[in-house]
């Protein structure tokens, strides 16, 4: 019997049908929860934030967001210990919300994905997130083998993690940094990070474990048929690739 | 009775040719509101007066169309899903002239306006191309240079808001293009064949409501038909401006989103509505044209309209062309719930200033296109008479074919010169430039841009069909003949779709070329038509739909260099099926399949000589014979990878196979063995496993692939990773 999966749309989100896609692929029982529907937000028992423009980025990418209705249902099932997983401009908005790292108080952040760097514009690149924390900090990664790569589409023009040293250093004791970059063979290094990303960062954590924020997107590479040249058999609709991080968050759900 | 507006005729662009019909017609002089109603109706934009009776020569109907040129877009058939046909909704235009006046807008507009194309007929938007023709850009701080970067960008900005992802263009740099840079357009959707909607008013329509839904009427892009259809003047610049519209994806992604579930609502109810996309002409043109198509008149209350600024003068209103608006007609008893879903389910008017869905007027069985504004009639004329029957028939100059005599070839020296083609700023990588489009979102990308020479999406949840686009259209070829041109870019973007394994179904067309009161720009015009439908017809690729955009000159009165751009779809079986990127394995045979003339016209390698010369000879016989070929090799499992030979030539293709190879972590080179590897006589160049089962008239043996990592050519060694390096830098200088 697994738990009942929102996947929330915002004004601006744009991914939601392929993440609601790839969840029920993946054995998830997921649908789409809309704005103005916030308050049927109280019957479900995870949430993922998909990618997109949620209130046209306006001020920072996820800022406003953060306050909207929807997310006083998320802070309270975060709280609950409820999975939450924010992809893209869902985890903008996670960090917005104060919910990742999680070390100052709600929707007051400690740290935020902020403009690329050195140039920044919106950069669309393939890349691979590697888990750099034990499988079971996290119950969204807990199903995943240890420095497992996840392949996934970097897609975003604020993907760049930016906080004070202090913050910084909060993140790397608290054992915040869940996911980096690297490279296809596992590799980590500069030229890995498509972003500029302090700390490589590619995903970050909570204190509990239950909420996890990822810049890129492993629902656009998460099927065969969007990576034929690494298919997994020889079915085009057979969910693999970056489908592994959704059934682990799939697992932690049931 | 409707008082005289002539007083206003400074900022029209009717002639008074055309202003003396109107009189004769309405037996009175023309309100103000009527006179820019003609004006936007009757512009070349909107009434393709001095292209239709040319367009006519294009075969558009038959094999896969099931709904040719006419409405917002075409749509051919894709193949059946679960007991389901489906289709591919396509649609092609150009925003030229406001690219160039205000590039970053311009471009986002324009795929603004392709998007709501194809979502009028019922269609999910799932891709978008973007065919650019840029000028100069040696020079970083040039208006080209910024032109070029601002284009690129309003594209990203608008397509990845809205969250479609950006699969195939192709771009060109080009002294021709200084003053006029080209932005094309494409947009695909799928829809069920059954789910069309269209953009005519359905039998039984007297009376229905007309819903005005989207953004909130404020006075951007008044004028912006007319402006489309004039020369661009330096000094207007600033004036030029005002007919601009401002793009807004924020709020088309929720428009786009409310859209799918009135699409489903409908369905539901088994309700057969009309939509149509506003654009040029905006309320006027729109609510016109979709009644009128449909054999209604329709009365319009411009009072009811949601504006975002109080005061604006009905003309302004009525032929405005604000963004982001659509327009329904529908049964009156399922108005309500269309109304909820927009405004309270998707919150419009809370996610822009006053946007909303709002009822604006009714159908009328009369055939009358009547407005009102604040009680008064300020428009009444016959239906037909606006939107119907206008031709401009123009003279024009027989293009005469440049019968070069045939050149003898340059000794040509690969080692100096490949890398300078692989360098040129027509052949260099253009992922700096595309990786600021996502080309990703939705999830369903098959074959990303620039990995291969179409790209591919699975666009159908739960199915294996899929559907290829490549566009095409070399400024060079244009300038040397337009004809020959025009069926050299059917034939490329054909070969492309082709290449990635999949079954040209239909293309598009935007012709773009300069003044068609000049005789001899209107004769390029023409020529490029005639060479469209010679190569459609011969090679059975219909037309499913297209644009024309003329006024493509400089005061000074140069043209740019004649540009037929055509977009090819092609649809794929089984989407594990394509040829995936890059050389497969050593040991392979490598062959030269198709057209290998060797003449050096029209190609870069020409260029960086200096030499002119005649563009490859056509048979499109054999170009039939060389794609039969390639499918077959494909079925039978031997054909390992491909390319079409274009811009740079054979060894071009042949580099980008091994880079493919490379980027996917396999290491394979090749040796080539031929006299010019540098032509672009046309073809493909293809890895096969067996050679045996091919029909060697069709093809030649050039060599094969290897173990090691560097391309032999004739005796030459070049390492494939400096290629790669030389080939993958030039263009990030412009776009960093």
């Amino acid at each position: 019997m697994s738990g009942r999966i929102a996947v929330l749309v915002f004004p601006g989100t744009n991914s939601e049908d392929e993440t609601v896609r790839l969840l029920r692929d993946c054995g998830g029982d997921a649908e789409l929860v809309h704005w103005s529907e916030a308050q049927h937000l109280a019957e479900y028992d995870a949430f993922v934030l998909s990618g997109g423009f949620a209130y046209e980025d306006r001020v920072r990418a996820g800022a406003i967001a953060a306050h909207d209705r929807m997310m006083d249902h998320v802070v309270a099932a975060a709280a609950k210990g409820k999975p939450v997983f924010g992809i893209c401009n869902g985890a903008q908005i996670l960090l917005e919300a104060g919910l990742v790292p999680g070390t100052g108080p709600t929707r007051k952040p400690t740290a935020a994905f902020t403009k690329n760097a050195p140039e920044p514009h919106f950069v669309c690149r393939h890349v691979h997130l590697k888990l750099a924390v034990e499988p079971s900090r996290s119950a969204i990664t807990a199903a995943l083998p240890p420095g497992t790569l996840v392949p996934a589409w970097a897609a975003h023009v604020e993907g760049r993690l930016a906080a004070t040293q202090e913050h910084l250093d909060e993140i790397v004791a608290g054992d915040h940094l869940a996911f980096v970059y690297a490279h296809p063979d596992g590799r980590v290094d500069a030229a890995a990070i498509p972003n500029g990303s302090a700390l490589g960062c590619a995903g970050l954590v909570n204190r509990a474990g239950n909420v996890l924020a990822i810049m890129p997107h492993p629902e656009r590479d998460g099927w065969n048929f969007n990576h034929l040249e690494r298919r997994e058999g020889n079915d085009a609709l057979a969910p693999s690739g970056g489908a592994s991080i959704f059934r682990s968050f799939v697992q932690a759900v049931a | 009775m409707v008082s005289s507006g002539l007083s206003g005729t400074s900022n029209v662009a009717l002639r008074d040719d055309e202003l003396q019909r109107i009189v004769e017609h309405l037996g009175r002089e023309p309100s103000k509101v009527e006179l820019h109603a003609f004006d936007a109706q009757w512009s070349e934009h909107c009434s393709y007066k001095s292209s239709r009776h040319h367009l006519k020569r294009l075969p558009t109907s038959g094999g896969r169309v099931v709904l040719g040129p006419g409405e917002d877009a075409g749509i051919l058939h894709l193949g059946v899903h679960d007991g389901e046909r489906y289709a591919i909704v396509v649609a092609h235009e150009s925003h030229n002239h406001p690219s160039q006046v205000v590039p970053f807008e311009g471009a986002a507009t324009g795929i603004g306006g392709i998007v709501r194309d194809v979502l009028c007929m019922g269609a999910e938007v799932v891709g978008v191309a973007d065919p650019l023709r840029f000028g100069t850009v040696d020079d970083l701080d040039s208006h080209q240079a910024s032109v070029a970067l601002g284009v690129v960008d309003g594209i990203g900005a608008y397509g990845n808001a809205i969250g479609v992802p950006n699969i195939a263009g192709d771009v060109y740099f080009d002294c021709g293009f200084d003053e006029n840079a080209l932005v094309n357009v494409v947009a695909l959707g799928v829809v069920k064949e059954n789910d069309i909607i269209h953009s005519y008013v359905p039998k039984g329509a007297d009376g229905w409501s007309i819903v005005l839904v989207g953004k909130a009427t404020d006075p951007s892009g008044f004028g912006g038909a007319s402006f489309s259809s004039l020369t661009l003047n330096a000094e207007d610049a600033e004036l030029n401006k005002g007919a601009v519209q401002v793009p807004d994806p924020f709020l088309k992604n929720v428009l786009m989103r409310a859209s799918y579930r009135v699409f489903a609502l409908l369905r539901g109810l088994k309700i057969t509505a009309a939509f149509k996309d506003l654009g040029a002409g905006g309320i006027m043109g729109c609510s016109a044209e979709i009644t009128a198509q449909g054999g209604y008149g329709a009365e319009i209350d411009l009072d009811r309209v949601n504006v975002a600024v109080d005061g604006m003068t009905p003309e302004v209103v009525a032929v405005g062309e604000t963004q982001e608006r659509l327009l329904w007609v529908l049964p009156p008893e399922i108005v309500p719930e269309v109304l909820r879903i927009y405004n309270e389910v998707f919150t419009l008017p809370e996610v822009a200033y006053n946007a909303r869905a709002t009822v604006i007027g009714h159908v009328t069985e009369r055939r009358r296109y009547v407005m009102r504004h604040r009680g008064a009639v300020v428009m009444d004329v016959h239906s037909e008479f606006l939107t119907g029957g206008i031709r401009d028939e123009l003279p024009y100059t027989e293009v005469i074919h440049h019968g070069v005599a045939r050149e003898e070839l340059p000794a040509v020296d690969v080692e100096r010169l490949f890398p300078q083609i692989l360098a040129h700023r027509d052949v260099c990588s253009r992922e700096p430039l595309y990786r600021r489009y996502d080309g990703v979102v939705r999830g369903a990308t098959v074959l990303v841009r620039g990995r291969a020479d179409a790209g591919v999406l699975a666009p159908i949840p739960g199915s294996r069909l899929g559907v290829a686009l490549a566009v095409a259209g070399n400024p060079r070829y244009g300038r040397i003949d337009p004809g020959y041109a025009a069926e050299h870019a059917v034939l490329e973007a054909m070969r492309r779709v082709v290449a990635v394994g999949a079954k040209p179904i239909g293309l598009t067309d935007c012709l773009n070329f300069g003044n068609p009161r000049k005789p001899d720009q209107y004769g390029e015009f023409v020529a490029a038509v005639e060479g469209l439908a010679r190569a459609g017809t011969a090679l059975d690729l219909p037309f499913a739909s297209g644009n024309v955009s003329f006024y493509n000159e400089t005061p000074s009165g140069s043209a740019i260099p004649p540009s037929p751009i055509v977009a090819c779809v092609g649809a794929v079986e089984d989407v594990v099926k394509i040829v995936s990127p890059g050389f497969r394995a050593p040991g392979s045979a490598l062959l030269w399949i198709g057209s290998r003339e060797l003449v050096v016209g029209g190609s870069v390698l020409a260029e960086l000589l200096g030499v002119e010369g005649s563009l490859p000879k056509l048979s499109f016989s054999a170009e039939r014979a060389a794609v039969a070929i390639v499918h077959d090799a494909l079925a039978r499992g031997v054909l390992r990878s491909c390319r079409a030979i274009r811009d740079g030539g054979m060894l071009t293709a042949v580099a980008r196979l091994a880079f493919d190879a490379m980027l996917s972590g396999r290491t394979i080179g090749a040796e080539i063995d031929f006299g010019n590897p540098l032509c672009e006589a046309g073809g493909f160049v293809c890895e096969v496993s067996d050679e045996s089962g091919i029909d060697l008239t069709g093809a030649l043996r050039i060599g094969e692939t290897t173990d090691r990592s560097e391309l032999v050519v004739n005796a030459v060694r070049f390492e494939i990773a400096k290629l790669f390096d030389i080939w993958s830098r030039p263009l990030a200088e412009l776009y960093p």
